[in-house]
């Protein structure tokens, strides 16, 4: 009999938890297929880069524009990452070597892993490409072109948003069909299909 | 648990199924990362350029530019149409400040030695400022000498001021020095500056060794004129070039008069000696040379008694006094300077040449030889290698404590024999503000980094002038690229520190530039009219600098020491034992100095097309009897013993009693680029003077070669593509005097 009332009690009990469980999975996946992962253990923040580059210090601080790095953002199809090159114009001719940083050793660590990069390490690594990790990333059907976007007057933020205050880049639009559908829309720019899958 | 075949085989077939399918659900690894790559794409272009001007006293002249900067960064260096010297051009040394400013080989922070004769370590520049400082400080008055190559405008008020204030002495160094055009200029028109050759107004020229479309003193600002020259109102004016050797302006010259080296003023007076006896003068000049009589008084210089010793036959000469004297070919002009100056009998020479002008009225006389206001301002000229020896002397003896020494080379560009480096071993401290390590810089005890043209600021007054008074600003088109400072405001800080600020009144050279130009916003005339200075300033600046084309010598210099005499030339060595005259010229990239800059080490001789190295012209003839062949290594060896070793060049222009060697390479130090390359000539000349201003009469070296069994290939491009003859465009156009290209070949 007792045996009987806790079957009767911890079934449901545990179905209905499988069932809350499953929803907040199903929920969890959707979200992400639909939008962008929820804030939750992580999921929502920008993935670990190999170097740490804080835009914060760069566009805050140092007062660089985006298309001082991101150069080809107005004239093609991607906004490119800078090369290591260009990130020597200050961090090596220039002797900016994080010494003025809030915590110098990380700075400097940090700078080093570039100028390695560029001239080779001490170690004997040769000089090698830097693979960053995306950020952004659209369907391989759809293609987006930067330029229109930036001759139409749109700043960097109306989709990146404010990246100049972000440690570490995360997307913070889910770049959906709808959200490019809602503001061609609001903006009276072109829905048809062929604007973006061709 | 038994697993039979069939359980196996629906393992085996979920697991691969599965291995697909969750592999192909992952995204590529492609997707997830974004590369950069290690060099900037070429062609990616980005931002706005600015154009900024600026002036550059370069050994090529003075050249007014506009620099192209990006993002901070100078990119290309163009000439300034307004600048009245260059008007829009210029030339190759101008192109290399770009080179001189990114450099890899540029001193980046200061350094000093460990002990005498150690290694250098780096030190900051609050040490290395104070350390000068102590120096200065503690050396007793006249026991400091400042070199620098000749200055002018606010650095030499700079330099003059700092050396009043410190009781040491200042010395310009040009390797070549030009004192015997000074002196000539001085004697015969009055003058303390260089006049200017007008080659745009003039019809026919006779250049005595000047390769002024080459590297004589201001070559862009020369070809503008030449340009002019020939192309006035249809008409081509007739270049005759009198040269023992072959160079640029020769090449394209109408005529080349060869004379034996040294002999360039005899011929002049032989001219000179024709047109006052067959009455050809064009304004009664003739008096100062004869006293009132007729030739007789200049009877020594008859063609018939010189027409040996110059190695020309009397008819010639004769038919070029007549034509230069013809009311024909009127402006004529006869200029000179390079190697005409350069012998034991130089001042002679260039006073003699330069007479010429007064017979036929081209003295202060437009398509002629102009002359340019004086200067104000205090400069630093280039002393005479008498004066050298003797500083060398100071140094041995140890009155001489402490050397400062600018941009100038003395280890590398002072006769072999001389022994420079020994001398400057017994100074106590050198100093050296050069941005590169040169052979001097090497031996220097504290080495302070300064910036380059493209950096600084400063201001010229050109010489030579365009005939009118003349200022160029020069302004920092980009910030410092590396760790260096102005030389200018080394000096005023360490003089303010020393407590010479009566000496000194400006506090950095900005403000020594605004004070010049302070002074031109006064006189309230000239290019830049502005109400208040600071307009006056930022219009200058843009501008590239301020002249006044009102502000002329009007009145005509009077003949009053025309030259009546020419000793003869003396060189080093006998003619048995050494054979050969060694004229050593300028190249045109790298000049005196630009050996470390791979762009001008890129410029090809114009006659050999040889770049890169040091050359041996030779005469076929010559080559033949000495079974010497192209690119064989020969043994130079002057009348002191000295040698070098260089690979032949052999050109069929080359007089049989001639050799020729560019200066300018046999670096041990100074840069990558210019370390162990060639060989320099300064090695072996012998340290003859010029009688008059103890200049540095560099070619007056004879010397001998020996044959070795090395062979050097020679960097050139002769011979790579084949020249060829196109029916409607010949070649060679052969000119007589007056004729237009259109109609003079034939």
């Amino acid at each position: 009999m007792r045996n009987a009332t806790f079957i009767k009690i911890a079934v449901p009990l545990v179905g209905l938890s499988a069932a809350v469980v499953a929803l907040l999975v199903a929920w969890f996946f959707l979200s992400a297929w639909w939008s962008q992962p929820p804030a939750v253990l992580g999921f929502n923040e920008g993935p670990v880069q190999p170097i740490a580059f804080p835009h914060t210090v760069h566009v805050q601080q140092a007062g660089i524009d985006c298309q001082f790095c991101h150069r080809t953002v107005s004239t093609d199809e991607a906004a490119s990452i800078p090369a290591v090159e260009q990130c020597l114009f200050c961090h090596d001719f220039g002797k900016i070597d994080g010494s003025l940083a809030p915590d110098p050793e990380v700075a400097q660590a940090e700078i080093a892993k570039l100028t390695d990069a560029f001239h080779g390490s001490l170690a004997g690594d040769p000089p090698a490409p830097i693979d960053w990790a995306r950020v952004h990333r659209l369907p391989d059907h759809v293609q987006f072109v930067h330029e229109p976007h930036i001759t139409a007057g749109l700043t960097c933020s109306t989709c990146h948003g404010d990246v100049a205050s972000m440690e570490v880049v995360k997307q913070v639009r889910n770049l959906k069909m709808r959200d490019c559908v809602d503001c061609h829309r609001d903006l009276n720019a072109p829905t048809d299909c062929a604007t973006c899958h061709y | 648990m038994a697993l039979t075949r069939r359980q196996f085989l629906k393992w085996a077939g979920a697991t691969g199924v599965g291995a697909v399918v969750f592999n192909g659900c992952t995204v590529p690894d492609q997707e997830v990362r974004v590369q950069s790559s290690l060099s900037m794409p070429e062609d990616l272009v980005t931002g706005r350029d600015n154009y900024y001007a600026t002036t550059a006293q370069l050994s090529s002249g003075s050249e007014g530019l506009l620099v192209r900067v990006m993002e901070g960064r100078a990119k290309k260096v163009e000439g300034n149409p307004d600048f009245p010297l260059n008007t829009g051009k210029h030339g190759a040394r101008a192109e290399g400040l770009l080179q001189a400013l990114y450099h890899p080989d540029r001193l980046r922070e200061p350094l000093a030695k460990v002990g005498k004769g150690g290694p250098f370590r780096r030190i900051s520049w609050a040490q290395a400022l104070a350390r000068l400082q102590e120096i200065v400080g503690g050396v007793e008055s006249g026991s400091m000498l400042i070199a620098t190559p000749p200055i002018r405008g606010a650095l030499a008020g700079v330099v003059t001021r700092f050396a009043d204030a410190t009781g040491s002495r200042t010395a310009g160094f040009d390797p070549l020095g030009q004192q015997p055009l000074y002196r000539a200029v001085s004697d015969l028109f009055n003058q303390q500056v260089l006049p200017e050759f007008d080659i745009g107004n003039s019809r026919y020229i006779v250049s005595f060794g000047a390769d002024f479309l080459g590297t004589w003193l201001a070559p862009t600002h020369f070809m503008r004129g030449y340009d002019k020259f020939r192309n006035v109102n249809g008409y081509r004016g007739y270049l005759v070039q009198v040269d023992s050797r072959m160079s640029a302006t020769t090449a394209v010259a109408d005529e080349w008069v060869y004379v034996n080296p040294g002999t360039e003023g005899l011929l002049a007076m032989a001219m000179a000696h024709v047109i006052i006896s067959e009455r050809l003068d064009r304004n009664g000049s003739p008096d100062a040379y004869t006293g009132g009589g007729d030739a007789s008084r200049i009877d020594d210089f008859r063609p018939g008694r010189v027409a040996d010793a110059i190695g020309m036959p009397v008819a010639r000469i004769e038919r070029l006094a007549r034509t230069f004297a013809s009311s024909d070919y009127q402006p004529a002009m006869a200029m000179g300077g390079g190697s005409a100056g350069a012998h034991t009998n130089g001042t002679d020479n260039l006073r003699a040449i330069l007479s010429l002008n007064y017979l036929v009225g081209s003295a202060g006389a437009p398509g002629g030889i102009i002359l340019n206001p004086a200067t104000r301002n205090r400069r630093i000229e280039a002393a005479p290698l008498r004066d050298w020896v003797s500083e060398l002397e100071q140094m041995r003896s140890g009155e001489t404590k402490v050397l400062l020494v600018r941009d100038a080379n003395l280890l590398h560009h002072l006769p072999g024999e001389l022994d420079a480096a020994g001398a400057l071993s017994e100074v106590e401290t050198i100093v050296s503000f050069s941005s590169f390590l040169d052979e001097t810089t090497n031996a220097a005890d504290l080495v302070l980094p300064c910036h380059t043209p493209l950096e600084e600021w400063g201001s010229d007054t050109p010489e030579p002038g365009p005939g009118y008074t003349t200022v160029g600003f020069q302004q920092p088109v980009v910030r410092r690229f590396r760790n260096t400072l102005a030389f200018g405001d080394i000096l005023l800080q360490v003089g303010r520190e020393l407590e010479h600020a009566e000496h000194l009144p400006w506090a950095t050279m900005r403000d020594a530039v605004r004070a010049e130009a302070s002074e031109l916003h006064a006189a309230g005339k000239g290019s830049v009219s502005a109400p208040t200075f600071e307009e006056f300033w930022k219009a200058s600046l843009e501008r590239g600098g301020w002249w006044d084309q009102a502000d002329v010598v009007s009145t005509r210099p009077r003949a009053r020491s025309v030259a009546r005499n020419v000793r003869e030339p003396g060189f080093a060595g006998d003619t048995h034992s050494y054979p050969f005259h060694l004229i050593p010229f300028e190249p045109h990239g790298i000049g005196m100095n630009d050996a470390h800059l791979p762009w001008m080490q890129s410029v090809p001789d114009p006659l050999t097309t040889v770049a890169w190295q040091t050359w041996v012209e030779v005469n076929p003839q010559t080559a033949k009897h000495l079974n010497i062949a192209q690119q064989d290594v020969v043994l130079v060896e002057a009348s002191n013993g000295r040698t070098i070793r260089a690979p032949v060049y052999i050109n069929p222009s080359t007089p049989p009693n001639v050799v020729a060697v560019p200066f300018g390479q046999g670096h041990a130090q100074y840069t990558s680029v210019a370390a162990g390359r060639g060989a320099n000539v300064f090695d072996i000349l012998v340290p003859n003077e010029d009688a008059d201003t103890g200049a540095f009469a560099w070619a007056s070296t004879r010397v001998r070669l020996h044959k070795t069994n090395r062979r050097q290939k020679l960097a050139s491009l002769e011979g790579i593509y084949p020249a060829e003859q196109l029916d409607d465009q010949p070649i060679i156009l052969i000119h007589t005097p007056g004729k237009t290209s259109s109609n003079g070949h034939g």
